[in-house]
């Protein structure tokens, strides 16, 4: 069996070869592979595909019964459809939730004066509740008849 | 209406029932974690501190209460109520209308469902339909995945065993709520098996109520997608054991959920890509090991055998490009496995060098040869379907046809809010923990969960294969933050040294590590410190847990008004609401499906856009020419050609095709958006497509480029066929009072062109609420007598004369020659007349 696996070396010799990874090259830590997660995150659930595809405008605009043009933050009454920034300023919200959740993890960290822990829940506690509710307020924008009837 | 709010208060009722009693077993919690040490420690956590210390006093031996009995009777009582959930927020469709198959596809389902019941399993799988894409035929047996008509199928087979007379549309009807609940269980091993039980309730709760898996799953959407998200979740739970445990058992058993997936779900498509990429990911990160090895083998070999079983799928695990990545990565692992093997016998250097070249090779070679086999063409290249997802505008530009559906349309944020609510935003915090506590299997989910995420954003239809993934997160996210939040404060009172171990166990294996670490010590100590001065910190911490639940309690109450309002209707059957609050049913598409069943000739051929093809087949029981298998797309461009031609050429198409009946959807009258004149354009796209010549995309618009029905608008629309047969005497018809005659609700313009009559076809049907307009197509019409005969003369003038200018004497053609003297009866008459 030996010699089976020495077989190829009577043949071959192999190269003095020193062969070494980059210095810069080493496997991303999981802080660096989580920040481009959730910067992918954000951009796909704010429907950039859909921006890149459709090509709305950034802001839309309505004339009102004067003649001015009055610029429309949202797309009303269509769930298929968005205006860039609408698009972007919601996913904002959902990545400053997830944040909040992170926030809130962090405070429970071992080693940490109380001010700071107390800082952080507030914080932590703070994002979840504006983006939720923001969230709520958007959809109230988006869908008038949301949650009624 | 009584019943269906009375059904939208129950809803409400189990919903927060369900959301209240997950947060239970996270509150017996610090109970489980005295899980290893005796009952009699046990119980004191169970109950309040003053029960157990009266207890104690007493000094009476407590009846043994078995903690796991106590966990595990919860955990079937949650999951329990998870699945009656599942299944109860699902059937408002069932109580407001009737038990009936909704939408489109499933009629196609419902159909063959029926053929499989009365005809037998084999008869099915050699189906051929002469009744659909006539005059090609479709085999059914051989393009449908046949899961869902077996199962169903099985499952009246057994009702009918057991004496139970269920009618099959029945079955077919509470298929998809019955499977999510089985959804509810799938995700709870799934989750169970990443993070914890208490997670794993949690995600239960969550799956069974979510918008985004409701959406396909109502009653009466009997469709892939219902029975295939438990398929798939399933497969995912066997996966993660199979590589756990890197038993050959259980990886057996994903190959066999594996097949019962592909069997379901052309998605299938979606796992043979997931796991290869878990395996390579493994491999790159230096995990590596037998397991793995042995689980992705066995799932590989078993599962790719048994799926080409599949009529449908055939070759294709072996011939198409969408499976070389699982090839690639069998022969990539196998290469991997030989070397470590060798590593035995080679020194050091030997190996460093051989195994570097040796997997960089094997995955040169693999890739060189995926490319050379698919250049050759032994390997189909990515399908149209396929590609676009990676190609975001390749669908737009080169295949209208998938870009025409709704469903295929890219997601914007509200999708994103609607379906998932407040688990988009717990979402990345799940993602966060679980990359930072990385292990075998949350490899798995975290790319589960990017690609996920990625493809959710192409297409909204795969929302669907996003919303599991999510509510795993989710769960996992909410029910950390609770254990931290909910359970901390009470057992460290009176934790003693003993049990502060058993509660280390119970956590991470960091959390371990840190515990014989000095800092874990100090920790302790500043923790017991801050006790003293609880208060404000406690309040916080039940302010958190209060606003936790109380967005959870809002979660239940979004998920049920959107399953309510938004994905609870039939689409068959419309209802509207007066303006006192009563509803009204409009029943035209049944009304004229019933029509044609009864009062057209067996076989007459119906000609409508595909979207309704199934539902005539169905309902209607007529053949039809393009349906919603749009396997051929030049025979829907030609259907299309046929609609957007005018009458007359749109005759010839339809004589070449022999259609006997036109069937358009006219939403004009009730204002109903979903009409034929709103996907003209689809139409017209398409059948450019085919016939670049015949139809242009921009004679349909104004020259400002609006697409408009009114005056303005282009002339060639005006003429069209489908204009004509929407609009054919819907000038005579005044609504009310204060709009003009012929005015259009859906479009909000009065149309512009009102004196339609027809030629070839005429008006055979037209439902109550004009919803549906049925148009006979007229046999050829006799000839009209010739009013001038001199007319066929000047076709006869172009013969030529072959003579030359010397003999220009007369002579009738064809005339049998004469020789001279010779006599013939009257032939020299004739011959001297000219």
């Amino acid at each position: 069996m030996e010699r089976v696996y020495a077989m190829p070396f009577t043949v071959l010799e192999c190269p003095h070869l020193k062969l070494k990874k980059p210095s810069w090259f080493h496997a991303p830590s999981a802080m660096t592979v989580y920040f481009f997660v959730l910067a992918s995150y954000f951009l796909v659930t704010g429907g950039v595909i859909y921006d890149v595809i459709v090509e709305p405008p950034s802001v839309g605009s309505t004339t009102d019964e004067n003649g001015h043009q009055k610029p429309v933050a949202f797309m009303p009454y269509r769930v298929n459809g968005q205006y860039i920034m609408e698009g972007l300023a919601s996913s904002f919200l959902f990545t400053i939730g997830g944040l909040g959740f992170v926030v809130l993890d962090k405070s429970n960290s071992n080693v940490m004066p109380k001010l700071n822990r107390f800082l952080l829940l507030l914080v932590g506690f703070l994002c979840i509740l504006t983006s939720f509710f923001m969230c709520r307020v958007f959809m109230r924008m988006k869908l008038p008849g949301y949650l009624q009837g | 209406m009584n019943m269906a709010s009375a059904g939208q208060q129950g809803q409400y009722d189990a919903t927060a029932g369900d959301e209240n009693s997950t947060e239970d077993p996270t509150v017996i919690f610090p109970g489980g974690r005295a899980k290893n040490s005796d009952a009699m420690y046990a119980i004191t956590r169970i109950r309040g501190q003053q029960m157990s210390d009266a207890r104690q006093q007493a000094g009476k031996p407590k009846p043994p209460i078995h903690i796991g009995a106590v966990k595990g009777l919860l955990a079937v009582v949650i999951l329990f109520l998870a699945c009656l959930a599942a299944f109860s927020s699902r059937l408002f469709a069932v109580i407001r209308f009737e038990s009936i198959i909704h939408e489109f596809d499933p009629w196609f389902n419902y159909r063959s469902t029926h053929y499989l019941v009365t005809h037998g399993f084999y008869n099915f799988l050699n189906w051929f339909d002469e009744r659909a894409w006539s005059p090609l035929g479709r085999i059914v047996g051989g393009t449908v995945y046949p899961g869902l008509m077996v199962t169903s199928g099985a499952i009246y087979n057994i009702l009918h065993s057991l004496n139970i007379p269920i009618h099959i549309r029945d079955v077919c009807v509470f298929l998809a709520p019955l499977f999510s609940g089985l959804t509810a269980l799938a995700a709870y091993g799934l989750t169970t098996e990443l993070w914890d039980a208490s997670a794993g309730l949690l995600a239960a709760c969550f799956i069974a109520i979510v918008p985004g898996y409701i959406s396909r799953s109502v009653a009466g959407s009997y469709d892939n997608e219902g029975i295939a998200i438990f398929a798939l979740l399933f497969t995912y739970y066997l996966w993660i054991k199979a590589v756990k445990t890197g038993s050959i058992a259980w990886a057996s058993a994903t190959a066999l959920l594996y097949f019962y997936m592909v069997s379901a779900w052309g998605g299938y498509v979606f796992i043979i890509n997931l796991i290869p990429l878990h395996v390579c990911v493994l491999l790159l990160m230096g995990r590596f090991s037998n397991r793995v090895y042995v689980a992705f083998c066995t799932f590989y070999i078993l599962g790719t055998l048994m799926s080409m079983q599949i009529p449908f799928v055939g070759f294709q695990p072996v011939r198409t490009s969408e499976h070389m990545a699982a090839a690639g990565t069998f022969v990539l692992l196998q290469a991997f496995a030989f070397l470590r093997y060798i590593q035995d016998f080679l020194t050091k250097q030997e190996f460093r060098s051989l195994f570097f070249f040796g997997v960089l090779g094997t995955a040169g070679i693999t890739f060189m040869g995926v490319v050379f086999l698919t250049y050759a063409g032994y390997v189909a290249p990515w399908s149209g379907r396929f590609y676009s997802l990676y190609d975001t505008g390749y669908a737009k530009i080169h295949i209208p046809i998938i870009a025409s559906v709704s469903e295929h349309q890219p997601t914007t944020w509200v999708s994103f809010f609607f379906d998932l609510h407040i688990l988009v935003c717990t979402f990345p915090a799940g993602l966060w923990f679980v990359i930072k506590d990385i292990n075998d299997e949350r490899v798995f989910i975290a790319l589960y969960a990017l690609s996920a995420v990625y493809f959710a954003g192409v297409m909204v239809r795969l929302m669907l294969t996003l919303t599991p993934v999510v509510c795993i997160l989710a769960a996992i996210a909410i029910s950390k933050t609770l254990n931290e939040y909910l359970v901390d404060e009470l057992p460290k009172k009176s934790l003693t040294g003993e049990e502060e171990e058993e509660e280390e166990e119970e956590d991470a294996d960091r959390k371990n590590r840190k515990y014989y670490d000095k800092a874990g010590k100090v920790r302790r100590i500043k923790t017991d410190k801050g006790k003293d001065d609880e208060g404000m910190g406690g309040n916080l911490k039940g302010f958190v847990v209060v606003a936790i639940i109380m967005t959870l309690m809002l979660f239940s109450v979004h998920c049920t008004w959107v399953t309510s309002n938004a994905y609870s209707s039939p689409s068959i059957v419309l209802a509207s609401h007066n303006q006192d609050g009563s509803r009204v049913i409009l029943d035209d598409f049944r009304e004229a499906y019933y029509w044609l069943r009864k009062n057209t000739d067996d076989h007459a051929r119906v000609m409508s856009w595909w979207d309704y093809g199934y539902q005539i087949a169905g309902m209607g029981n007529k053949t039809t020419l393009v349906d919603n298998n749009t396997w051929n797309n030049s025979h829907i461009a030609l259907v299309g050609k046929a609609m957007s031609s005018n009458e007359t050429a749109a005759y010839k198409i339809m004589r070449d095709l022999s259609v006997d009946y036109v069937l358009v959807i006219f939403g004009g009258v009730i204002g109903y958006s979903g009409d034929d004149i709103n996907k003209f354009l689809w139409m017209v796209r398409i059948a450019e497509g085919e016939h670049p010549r015949d139809i242009k995309e921009s004679n349909y618009f104004t020259p400002n480029g609006e697409f408009r029905v009114d005056k303005a608008g282009s002339p060639t629309l005006h003429n069209c066929l489908m204009y004509k047969m929407c609009y054919y005497r819907f000038g005579e018809l005044q609504l009310d009072f204060r709009s003009p005659a012929g005015f259009d609700r859906t479009r909000g313009v009065e149309i512009g062109k009102k004196d339609i009559s027809f030629e070839h076809l005429e008006e055979a049907y037209t439902t109550e609420h004009w919803l549906v307009r049925v148009y006979k197509v007229k046999p050829l019409s006799n000839r009209v007598p010739s009013q001038n005969l001199l007319k066929r003369k000047a076709g006869v003038k172009k013969y030529v004369s072959k003579k030359t200018s010397k003999k220009r004497r007369g002579s009738i053609k064809n005339k049998p020659a004469v020789k001279r003297g010779k006599r013939t009866r009257g032939g020299g008459k004739v011959n001297k007349r000219i």
